[in-house]
């Protein structure tokens, strides 16, 4: 195999032990068989529509279009099983992970989405599964934590580094490179070291597959802008996947800019971020002076990353997206501000891209179109939202 | 050949002695500290070293190596004190051959040229770097080109099968088998296939054989003995040290004791 296929221009790669090569060797050979296997495909999206419940609409949000004086889009991924688009790259992996003869499934999770559809698709699937939770992402996702071991999986407690999805996917890493041999990893996002990026991404395109053919349908155009959020960046990948070549759709990736990208508290690779190797892959990264991989800041669990997918980085260099940043506060008062227009309660992670939409709406027109990610809903955040309310108040 | 872990190699290959390599974190339990026990390693008669440089996400570790880097970062240990250090122990007489043992991106933050340049500068003869697999090596092998410049000791696994010939081919100082699945630390949990394993890299390799992961006391690696070339422990040395508050008479008496047994094993 050629270099360059493992790589999205400079990013990504396999930056992984010795022990793991072959698996990801035999695994891009596995995966490659089954996209190209009609039963396969068939199976996957006979799953897809009577399990998880796609297509997924996309809702023109009146409201919101209304208030912010351009025409509003919303992909509904938080409508999908277990309410986030995290599932439909989980029911890919394994349904692949069966095809290859593995009995257990290990996975990363950060807000607990991406473990609760893996808990549900081994459950679905009769899989062993075993989720490893940063300590400090426990207690903020308590609810999800419960949710995978009602479904039957084990919750592992990370209690290394900084206790959220950094460490909680070096765990992961570590325990695979033990167990390679009977298990299957189920990465959550498109990170991590080849074929993962490319294979998320495959089973997350189905987002901007269905999304194309609606707006078509209902507007006869394209959108002038897509929008989504980045932490790993799955849910913006399959937002974009299908867009990349239309080069009249604006692309726009939203990091979390936590307390303020300027505190140093935030979770914007690309922002201020050095291109290094973490997790299998090179893409950028918060790093410090010595090269260490700094803590990531964010009220959103889910985007609390200290890198991100390695074709995000090269999209970025390459000036077909755009990475724009927004705060813990904004995130917040985009979150209540579409529960009220639309009565759609958003996860914390896609309200940055709704908050991202009211600015970037400043610098459209009336009848121009964006299309948003609404990449999961707010069950899971409510505790969150609550204190963060307790705070304001004080 | 200058390299001095192949000069060691070669010695050891003719004398037909093992060898007996340590790993510490570096700059634990301080720097001076750190200095006493590599002297005292290179009196015990260790014949190369390990140096760990502190990483924030080993992968490849277990939670004793994890614990130690973690301490390291905490106390301010760098790539640029270690260089340092390097080069107070070399002015010093230390002359054993001292293998960094790293993740990748520490030395892709400081710039591999200039990396590599430090290397040369304070006297570092190897390189031990388990996120670098032979496909991501290039970049590295680039600006290790050079006079001086330490060798890539190229790792090898119980899974590797028919990566072993590629991954050793032109591979220089020594093979580091890893004795089994995962990362550093796990006592007692060799891969159920580990004396084939070794034996398929034994017969390929033009250049020593040694294990590592897992190892605690020379007996562990008696079953292997006609196959290796040598014997690598990391994480049961930093327990002693630990248990031990890093005193150098412990480092030195376990030292001494392993190297002993490791030639004497019947």
């Amino acid at each position: 195999m050629k270099a360059s296929e493992k790589y999205f221009g400079e990013f990504g790669g396999q930056f992984v032990s010795e022990s793991l090569m072959n698996a990801l060797g035999e695994l891009d050979r596995a995966y490659e068989e089954a996209i190209h296997d009609e039963a396969f495909l068939r199976e996957k999206d006979y799953y897809m529509k009577q399990y998880v419940g796609r297509e997924t609409p996309l809702y023109f949000a009146e409201n919101l279009s209304r208030e912010y004086g351009t025409k509003i889009y919303l992909k509904r991924e938080d409508l999908n099983h277990t309410g986030a688009h995290k599932i439909n790259n989980v029911i890919g992996q394994i349904l692949l992970a069966k095809r290859m003869g593995k009995k257990k499934v290990i996975a990363e999770t950060g807000a607990g989405q991406h473990g609760v559809a893996t808990a549900t698709g081994a459950a679905l699937f009769d899989m062993e599964c075993t989720v490893y939770m940063g300590e400090e992402d426990m207690r903020r996702q308590e609810l999800n934590v419960f949710r995978m071991e009602m479904l039957g999986a084990k919750v592992e407690c990370v209690k290394s580094g900084s206790r959220t999805l950094k460490d909680a996917t070096n765990e992961a890493i570590r325990t695979w490179s033990q167990t390679v041999e009977d298990t299957f990893y189920v990465i959550g996002s498109v990170v991590g070291p080849f074929p993962y990026p490319k294979m998320v991404k495959e089973f997350q395109s189905v987002i901007s597959r269905e999304s194309k053919k609606q707006i078509l349908d209902a507007e006869g155009r394209l959108p002038d802008v897509v929008m989504a959020c980045v932490g790993g960046g799955s849910n913006s990948i399959g937002m974009f996947a299908d867009f990349l070549d239309d080069l009249s759709v604006k692309l726009i990736g939203v990091e979390a800019a936590g307390l303020g990208i300027e505190t140093g508290k935030h979770a914007s690779a690309m922002a201020l971020g050095k291109p290094g190797t973490l997790h299998g892959m090179r893409s950028y990264l918060l790093q410090d002076g010595d090269g260490n991989i700094q803590i990531a800041h964010s009220i959103s669990a889910g985007l609390d990353y200290p890198g991100v997918g390695p074709e995000h980085a090269y999209l970025r260099d390459s000036g077909r997206a755009e990475y724009v940043s927004i705060t813990d506060t904004e995130a917040m008062e985009a979150l209540q501000e579409l529960c009220r227009l639309e009565g759609i309660i958003p996860a914390i992670e896609s309200a940055h891209a709704v908050a991202y939409a009211k600015k970037q709406a400043k610098k459209m027109k009336e009848n121009e179109i964006m299309v948003i990610c609404l990449s999961g809903r707010g069950d899971k955040d409510v505790h969150t939202v609550i204190e963060y309310q307790k705070q304001q108040r004080r | 050949m200058e390299n001095r872990i192949e000069q060691k190699m070669q010695a050891l290959t003719e004398r037909g002695e093992k060898a007996f390599i340590t790993y510490m974190t570096a700059g634990l339990p301080d720097m001076e500290g750190c200095k006493a026990l590599v002297k005292a390693q290179e009196n015990a008669g260790i014949d190369v070293l390990e140096l760990g440089i502190p990483f924030s996400d080993p992968v490849a570790d277990g939670p004793i190596i994890q614990n130690a880097s973690y301490k390291a970062i905490q106390l301010g240990v760098n790539l640029e004190k270690v260089f340092a250090l390097m080069k107070e122990i070399r002015a010093e007489g230390v002359e054993m051959p001292i293998i960094f043992m790293m993740y990748y991106n520490t030395a892709l933050h400081m710039g591999l040229d200039k990396f590599v340049e430090e290397c040369i500068g304070s006297g570092v003869d190897g390189l031990i770097i388990p996120d670098l697999p032979l496909e991501e090596q290039d970049d590295l092998k680039e600006a290790l080109a050079r006079e001086g410049a330490p060798v890539l000791i190229q790792l090898v696994s119980p899974v590797s099968a028919g990566r072993i010939p590629q991954i050793l081919e032109g591979a220089r100082g020594f093979a580091y088998c890893v004795s089994g699945m995962g990362v550093t630390g796990r006592s007692g949990s060799f891969h159920r296939e580990i004396l084939r394993y070794l034996t398929e890299v034994k017969k390929v390799s033009k250049i020593p054989v040694m294990m590592g992961f897992g190892i605690e006391q020379a007996k562990d690696v008696a079953p292997m003995k006609e196959v290796i070339d040598g014997a690598i422990v990391g994480s049961y040395f930093i327990r002693l040290l630990e248990a031990n508050g890093y005193k150098a008479q412990a480092a030195q008496e376990y030292c001494r004791t392993f190297k002993k047994e490791l030639n004497g094993l019947k």
